[in-house]
């Protein structure tokens, strides 16, 4: 079947008033808890595979469960942008500029060009998913260990350069983030390492309980400060729409965050973290102020969050064409697929085209519903900034801390929780930017876990990082980026002596 | 329609049934029994259990809920059912894993596996299976103990987790063929199968769930089963022992159990419906889309299998010389 028949066939099967209905269902559901803190789609759609059972077509139950993944995905960036609060690592990033855009009265602005922008990224994702996914599934394959900790590797200098202002705290919170991840099993060894004893401790932190903690409630604590020294800033809600301004500042950055999100997503596990990263360093290159980055650049969510959305959708091509699940989300629906007897891989298009196009075009469907459902709602949370912060805080704080309750039923979480909370209000005080230290808490462990496989693999001589090409290119990357931006560094202040 | 009709019906009856919690009553079960996965959703014994889960409403009046209770590779949730109630409300799913009969050979355990829980009866065992990619030269067990001899060179094996079962008997099959075979761990089996699908590893070790589907996908060319017998799952693919290396594993067990003090009858009533499900054809189907084999085992030869298998992994472990802390 060529690809123009199977879409529309695809269609036929999307359109009916059943797979609408679920679609719809799972786009509505994927927004709420994207917008719900602690709430992630892998949780969500654990719960829902229960039902599964009782859904007959598997199309159908894909239908519900794609919907809820990138349904979240949109909805991920609401948090970051109105309360500093990500939701997943994806909108880490989106925070940054984000979140400054909000306490400048143009939360609109962002929520729409975020909105807008993950419409076009998933849109074009989805294209690119129909057009080409076999041949980039391959691509994908070839990521082994030591390409992966080669490119984990450049993400962790992307995140130092994050924190905008000094390498040098962008280093102690990355090298923060990393001694975070390591509590916990050792993933090589299996030794359990800084659990002191405690049977909590020996599955490591929680990735959202850390990031809640450090960005959601030590933002509260630190609101907390002005309230009591009753300086209420009354925030505007400004514009609630982008400007044409903005649109034509953020149109080139959601092309480019686009193509980046597309093709890093493919590569199994952190894909999406990676691709929001590497957007946000690709806009602050080529903006011609990049000093606004850091104090709300519209770039700054545009480029990221346009990234996240196409890498969601093409985090779809090793699980269609391959059978292989790229992280925990995916991995439900591979489990889902397999309770309705399909099994993922090179053989389903053949064997289940129905499967396969059905939840294509349903994708192309729930795109669209998705940014219905969303334009409208920015307005709404928009106004929620002019909520007092004496209801919104304890509020979030509730949410926060059933989010993490929830992940695994255990009040050590919540401790936990409100412990980060106090470190980030410590970092605020210091003016110290938490992004780096969450962002390396997550490709910590990918790092250290790639590296020790490759070398388990070379016999322990560092050599197969530069004898494999793709790692061999990505560490050439990081060197002239390094270099780069030591130049950069030194040349300032070479500058700064002689012009006094 | 009518889909939409049952979806809705399922939430309505399990808003009616919860509510039955606080109702007092005489004979088991008066209430919904708590099944706990001490895994993550989505992992085989969660799908095991989520199937079990389906099937129990056709033969008890009272539902069975999972719960996952993930961490500490296992022992957080197993912990939680042994400090439970015995009173035959809360179960646990996937008895016989790597952390009730490997792990408390190599660390010290906060509840005796065999002691604290009592067996109720198995369903499935998920053998390791050593598998190569389509693409390697290796098309027999025989083909890689002759290259390592040839070459003298290390075989890099992909494995699920450090000593795990699949770890467990990569290794044992390396000391006793003779072979060098660096291990090298993943988190978890779905990395390590593609790990090897990309063809960066020389072979690997899985369990049928994982790696059936890249059989099917002629990515993976399945090289031995480590069983004392072939496995259903696979039925052509021969044992180590069958191609002349003296080692059999068994693999990771799954099977249901109580905290110990649980009554007899209780028991009793949840063997005979575990029997039950075992022997619907329905369930068998669902089984066998899972790629997991159903091995029944009722209470007692289960009880007598668990301290067998347990016997067995601390015995390799020491030969092998295997230390984790």
């Amino acid at each position: 079947m060529d690809i123009f028949a199977g879409l529309l066939n695809g269609f036929l099967i999307a359109l009916t008033p059943v797979n609408l209905l679920f679609a719809f269902l799972g786009a509505v559901l994927g927004t709420a808890i994207g917008v719900l803190p602690g709430l992630g789609p892998a949780a969500t759609i654990a719960l829902l595979l229960p039902a599964i059972y009782v859904i007959d077509s598997p199309v159908t139950a894909i239908i519900l469960m794609a919907g809820i993944f990138y349904g979240s995905m949109y909805g991920g960036s609401t948090t970051s942008i109105l309360l500093n609060l990500p939701g997943e690592a994806a909108s880490v990033v989106t925070c940054i500029d984000g979140y400054k855009m909000a306490q400048k009265g143009r939360a609109g602005a962002a929520l729409g060009i975020a909105a807008i922008g993950s419409f076009i990224a998933g849109t074009v994702g989805i294209v690119g998913m129909t057009l080409f996914a076999p041949v980039i599934a391959n691509f994908a394959l070839s990521f082994g260990p030591p390409e992966k900790f080669s490119l984990a590797f450049v993400g962790l200098l992307l995140a130092v350069t994050l924190s905008g202002s000094s390498v040098v705290k962008g280093l102690v919170m990355m090298t923060l983030g990393l001694l975070l991840a390591s509590v916990g099993l050792d993933p090589i060894s299996g030794k359990t390492r800084f659990s002191f004893g405690v049977t909590e401790l020996q599955s490591g932190f929680d990735f959202v309980t850390l990031a809640m903690g450090v960005f959601g409630l030590g933002e509260i604590f630190l609101g907390l400060e002005s309230v009591i020294k009753s300086e209420i800033v009354s925030t505007k809600v400004g514009q609630v729409w982008p400007t044409m301004r903005d649109w034509v500042a953020s149109r080139m950055a959601i092309l480019r965050g686009t193509l980046v999100g597309f093709f890093i997503g493919v590569i199994p596990g952190g894909g999406a973290v990676i691709s929001s990263l590497v957007s946000y360093a690709v806009e602050k290159k080529m903006s011609k102020r990049p000093e606004e980055f850091g104090q709300g650049a519209i770039e700054g969510v545009a480029g990221p969050e346009s990234a996240n959305n196409a890498a969601s959708s093409s985090s779809f091509i090793p699980l269609l064409t391959l059978g292989i699940p790229g992280n925990a989300s995916i991995a439900m629906i591979f489990a889902a697929l397999l309770i309705k007897g399909v099994t993922p891989g090179p053989f389903l298009i053949q064997e289940h085209p129905d499967v396969f196009w059905g939840v294509i075009a349903s994708m192309y469907i729930g795109n669209v519903m998705l940014l219905v459902l969303n334009l409208p709602l920015v307005g709404l949370w928009a106004q929620l900034i002019r909520v007092p912060f004496g209801i919104m805080a304890p509020i979030i704080i509730l949410f926060t801390a059933i989010g993490s309750y929830s992940l695994q039923g255990q009040t050590f979480d919540i401790y936990s929780l409100v412990g980060f909370g106090l470190f980030g209000y410590l970092l605020r005080k210091l003016h110290f930017e938490p992004g780096p230290l969450v962002l390396a808490f997550v490709l910590g462990p990918m790092v250290e876990g790639s590296m020790r496989q490759s070398l388990l693999m070379s016999g322990g001589t560092f050599s197969i990082f530069l004898e494999r090409p793709i790692s061999l290119v990505l560490l050439g990357l990081f060197a002239v980026l390094a270099i780069g931006q030591a130049a950069v560094t030194l040349r300032k202040k070479f500058r700064t002596r002689t012009n006094p | 329609m009518k889909r939409v009709i049952a979806v809705v019906a399922t939430v309505m009856f399990a808003c009616m049934v919860l509510p039955a919690v606080s109702m007092a009553a005489d004979a088991y079960p008066s209430k919904p029994i708590t099944a706990i996965v001490p895994m993550a959703a989505g992992g085989s014994s969660d799908l095991m259990a989520r199937a079990i889960e389906k099937f129990w409403t056709k033969y008890s009046k009272q539902p069975l809920v999972v719960v996952n209770k993930p961490g500490g590779g296992g022992v957080v949730g197993t912990e939680a059912v042994v400090r439970s109630k015995p009173d035959g409300y809360t179960l646990y799913i996937g008895y016989g894993s790597g952390h009730d009969v490997v792990m408390p050979t190599l660390q010290k355990m906060p509840y005796d596996p065999l002691k604290d829980l009592v067996a109720v009866a198995r369903v499935s065992i998920h053998s390791v299976v050593i598998v190569t990619g389509a693409k390697s030269p290796f098309n027999s067990i025989k083909d890689v103990v002759e290259y390592s001899k040839k070459e003298g060179k290390p075989v890099t094996t992909a494995v699920s987790v450090k000593a795990g079962a699949v770890d467990l008997a990569l290794t044992a099959f390396g000391k006793a063929a003779g072979v060098n075979i660096v291990t090298v761990p993943f988190s978890g089996g779905a990395e390590a199968t593609t790990a090897l699908a990309g063809g960066h590893l020389m072979i690997g070790g899985g369990h049928p769930s994982e790696i059936i589907p890249h059989i099917k996908a002629g990515r993976f060319k399945a090289l031995a089963v480590v069983l004392p017998q072939r496995d259903p799952t696979l039925p052509d693919v021969p044992t180590l022992k069958e191609q002349g290396i003296n080692v059999a594993t068994w693999g990771s067990i799954k099977g249901l159990a109580a905290p110990a003090g649980t009554p007899k009858e209780v028991i009793k009533y949840i063997e005979g419906n575990i029997r039950k499900i075992c022997s619907d054809p329905e369930f068998k189907k669902t089984m066998a889309n899972l790629n997991q084999p159903i091995m029944y085992q009722g209470s007692e030869d289960f009880a007598k299998f668990m301290r067998q298998a347990t016997a067995d992994y601390a015995k390799l472990i020491k030969e092998l010389n295997i230390k984790i802390d």
